[in-house]
């Protein structure tokens, strides 16, 4: 794997070639750790808080990817992604908070 | 030496991201669950940007390091937001806190009938006359 | 703002008369047209560039914070034991400015141990949820001395 990432660096150093290796196996282990607690849940808000969470987690393994290849092309995935998990939060928690106010409001 | 300070960000940026995934994984509920997410995870990302950043000036690309400050900027504005508004969506929706926790000054400060949210109860003397 | 976009021209006739049409040499236009509004701060009447440097503490003050904040967290994830003591605390809030109260929740959300839920629609208490929250009236204090101030100085 180590000479993979030092063929296609640009730089062609060792030290980052082995830097964007160890953090992108770190990225791996993170993801799975954060799907684990996707699945577990509890509560919906964990399950959101979990794929924003990810979200965040794809922006980073894009950022050492483009260290590690030089294809500076998937920034603006990177940048996308940002957008598109933030928009997803919002859009979750505005939905259900005016789904508990409508509710707890008929109630009182 | 760019290298060694590439990759020192890139590191170190892997490494919260790794941190804050266990603490998603290790910590007793959703609210300090977020603080792990949010903090650990926006340095993260952060970090990793920057290597980035690095990595366009020695290449001498302008446009790659504008772009990755614009996504570094925009991570720092969201971020906050996001976790402000799913925080206060998850209490409304009665995610419990953990049972270890001191104290929840929100509780039954939201009166629906006059749809709002109470405010004096955490605010010290002098403030509460300043406004009234 | 006037005075900031004074300074915004003169990095740019300075960039474009002085040689290549580069981001260093833009930088330094807006340093030098920087000083020479420090310089006229009296003639000019204006508190832009007293304000513009509260504005860059703040930003640093926000960067240093958000380092700290996530090395708190980090201790806190990788120590075996939870000794933290979570909690919902109501801060009081000394301003009623909108732009104020958004700014310093969005600052109290990436520092050490506090994530900013909800304002009160008086605008008088900020609810944040406290990592630690065995000391409210210690965390309240130091917010207050800490941030507020500082958001005070650069947006008031």
């Amino acid at each position: 794997m180590p000479d993979l990432f030092a063929q296609l660096g640009p730089i062609g150093a060792s030290f980052l070639a082995f830097a964007t290796t160890v953090g992108l196996g770190m990225l791996i282990i993170s993801f799975f750790l954060t799907v684990f607690r996707l699945v577990r849940g509890p509560s919906l808000a964990d399950r959101v808080l979990s794929l924003d969470f990810l979200f965040t987690l794809g922006m980073t393994f894009i950022a050492i990817f483009i260290v590690a290849t030089g294809r500076t092309v998937y920034l603006d995935i990177a940048i996308a992604l940002g957008l598109v998990g933030f928009l997803a939060t919002v859009a979750y928690a505005r939905f259900v908070y005016r789904r508990w106010r409508k509710k707890e409001s008929e109630s009182d | 030496m760019i290298d060694l300070i590439a990759g020192i960000f890139v590191l170190s940026g892997a490494t919260f991201c790794l941190i804050a995934a266990i603490g998603m994984v290790r910590f007793p509920d959703l609210y300090v669950r977020m603080h792990a997410a949010t903090k650990a995870g926006t340095l993260g990302v952060g970090l990793a940007l920057m290597a980035v950043v690095v990595f366009g000036a020695v290449s001498g690309d302008l446009g790659t390091v504008l772009r990755a400050l614009a996504a570094l900027l925009f991570v720092l504005l969201t971020a906050p937001i996001g976790a402000h508004l799913l925080a206060r969506a998850a209490y409304a929706t009665g995610v419990e806190m953990w049972h270890k926790s001191e104290v929840d000054d929100l509780r039954g400060k939201y009166d629906f009938s006059r749809d709002v949210l109470i405010g004096d109860g955490g605010a010290t003397d002098e403030a509460s006359e300043d406004r009234s | 703002m006037k005075a900031f976009a004074l300074n915004i021209v003169v990095a740019l006739v300075w960039a474009s008369t002085i040689g290549p049409f580069t981001p260093g040499n833009v930088l330094a236009g807006f340093l030098i047209g920087y000083f020479v509004l420090w310089l006229l701060r009296k003639q000019l009447k204006t508190r832009y560039t007293s304000r513009a440097f509260q504005m860059l503490k703040l930003i640093l003050l926000f960067l240093y914070e958000l380092w700290l904040s996530a090395f708190r967290v980090a201790i806190d994830v990788l120590s075996p034991r939870m000794t933290f003591r979570p909690g919902i605390v109501g801060l009081p809030l000394a301003s009623d400015d909108d732009v104020q109260i958004t700014v310093l929740a969005n600052l109290i959300t990436l520092t050490p141990g506090t994530l900013s839920m909800d304002v009160s629609t008086d605008k008088s208490v900020l609810y944040v949820h406290a990592m630690r929250a065995d000391d409210p009236e210690g965390l309240k204090q130091s917010i207050k001395s800490g941030f507020e101030a500082q958001i005070k100085e650069a947006l008031d």
